[in-house]
C-alpha cells in the first residue's frame, strides 16, 4: 500500500485539477479523486502495462466525475454558481480570461477531455482515445474541432456558433 | 508548439491546486480500509482449477481402486462354488440313463424290426430258388 501511495503521489495534483474543471464542487473534485485512487489500488490487478499508467489513472478519473455528475447538475450547469465554481476559485480574479473557463464554456465534457489530457498533459492520440474510451478517429476530429472553436473563442467570440459540444 | 497549446499549457498550469492534510490523511485511511482484489482473486482463480483437479482425479483412483477390489473379492468369493465337477454330481446319473433309453427306445424296436423283415425275405427267396 506504501509503495502505491508513493506512486500515485505525484499525479495526486493534476487529477485533482483536471477533476475541478468537471465537478461542481470543490468537495465533489476531492471525493471524485478519492474514488479514483481506491478504485486503482483495489483494481490494479486489471492494470494493463502497455497502457502508460497516468493514462489509467485519467480513465478512471474520468468515469468518477461521470458518477458525480447527477442529472440536476447537468441540467442546472448554465445556472452554475460562480462562487462554488472550483475552477474558478483556483483561478483566481486575475486570470478570468483562463482559456480553460473559455473551453468548458464552448466544448461538450468529452472534447474539453480530450483537449485536457492533449494540451495540459501532453498524451498522445492513443493514449487520449485510450482514456476516453473513443476511437482515434473521434479524438483526432474532436481535437481539430476543440482547438478550431476555441481559436474562435480567443479572437473576440464572433464565431462562437460554430463551437462544438 | 503553436500559440494555442502553449496557451493551454499555461493556463492549466496557472490552476492552482494542492491536496490539503485532510484529503491526504483520508485517502491514506481509505487506503488502508483497502484490500486489492487482483491478488487474492487471482490467487483463488488459479488455486480453485487445480485443486479440484486434483481432487477428481484422485476421486477418480479411489473410484477405479474401489471397483477393482470388489470385483476380485466378489471372484474370490465365488470360486469354489462354479466347479464342473459340482456340476456334473449335481446332475442324477439315473435320469439321465432314463432319458438317454426313452429317446433310443423307439429306434432300437425299429431296427429289430427291419432285422425280422429281412430274415423273412431272406428266407422267402431261398424257398423260391429251391436252396
Amino acid at each position: 500500500m506504501d509503495a502505491f501511495t508513493d506512486l500515485v503521489r505525484s499525479y495526486r495534483e493534476r487529477l485533482l485539477r483536471f477533476l475541478l474543471t468537471r465537478c461542481a464542487t470543490y468537495a465533489d473534485a476531492e471525493d471524485a479523486l478519492q474514488d479514483t485512487l481506491i478504485n486503482a489500488y483495489r483494481y490494479l490487478h486489471s492494470y494493463d502495462a502497455r497502457w502508460r499508467f497516468s493514462t489509467w489513472l485519467y480513465r478512471i478519473a474520468i468515469n468518477n466525475a461521470a458518477r458525480l455528475q447527477s442529472p440536476e447538475v447537468v441540467e442546472l450547469g448554465e445556472l452554475r454558481d460562480e462562487e462554488s465554481d472550483p475552477l474558478l476559485q483556483c483561478i483566481g480574479a486575475s486570470d478570468s480570461e483562463n482559456l480553460w473557463v473559455t473551453a468548458r464554456r464552448l466544448l461538450n465534457d468529452d472534447v474539453y477531455a480530450a483537449m485536457w489530457l492533449r494540451y495540459s498533459e501532453d498524451m498522445s492520440v492513443n493514449d487520449i482515445s485510450l482514456a476516453l474510451d473513443r476511437s482515434v478517429s473521434w479524438t483526432k476530429v474532436n481535437l481539430l474541432r476543440g482547438r478550431r472553436a476555441l481559436d474562435a473563442g480567443m479572437n473576440g467570440g464572433s464565431k462562437e456558433s460554430e463551437a462544438y459540444g | 508548439m503553436d500559440k494555442l497549446a502553449k496557451r493551454l499549457r499555461e493556463d492549466a498550469d496557472k490552476i492552482e491546486v494542492s491536496v490539503s492534510d485532510e484529503l491526504d490523511q483520508r485517502i491514506t485511511a481509505s487506503l488502508r480500509g483497502v484490500t486489492p482484489e487482483g491478488h487474492a482473486g487471482a490467487r483463488r482463480e488459479r488455486a480453485k482449477p487445480l485443486g479440484f483437479w486434483w481432487a477428481s482425479s484422485l476421486t477418480g483412483i479411489a473410484a477405479a481402486a474401489a471397483v477393482i477390489v470388489i470385483i476380485n473379492l466378489q471372484q474370490a468369493e465365488e470360486a469354489p462354488q462354479a466347479t464342473p465337477t459340482d456340476v456334473v454330481a449335481a446332475v442324477p446319473v439315473i435320469d439321465l440313463q432314463a432319458e438317454t433309453a426313452a429317446l433310443t427306445g423307439p429306434l432300437q424296436q425299429e431296427l429289430e424290426n427291419l432285422q425280422a423283415d429281412i430274415r423273412k425275405a431272406e428266407e422267402k427267396v431261398k424257398k423260391d430258388i429251391g436252396l
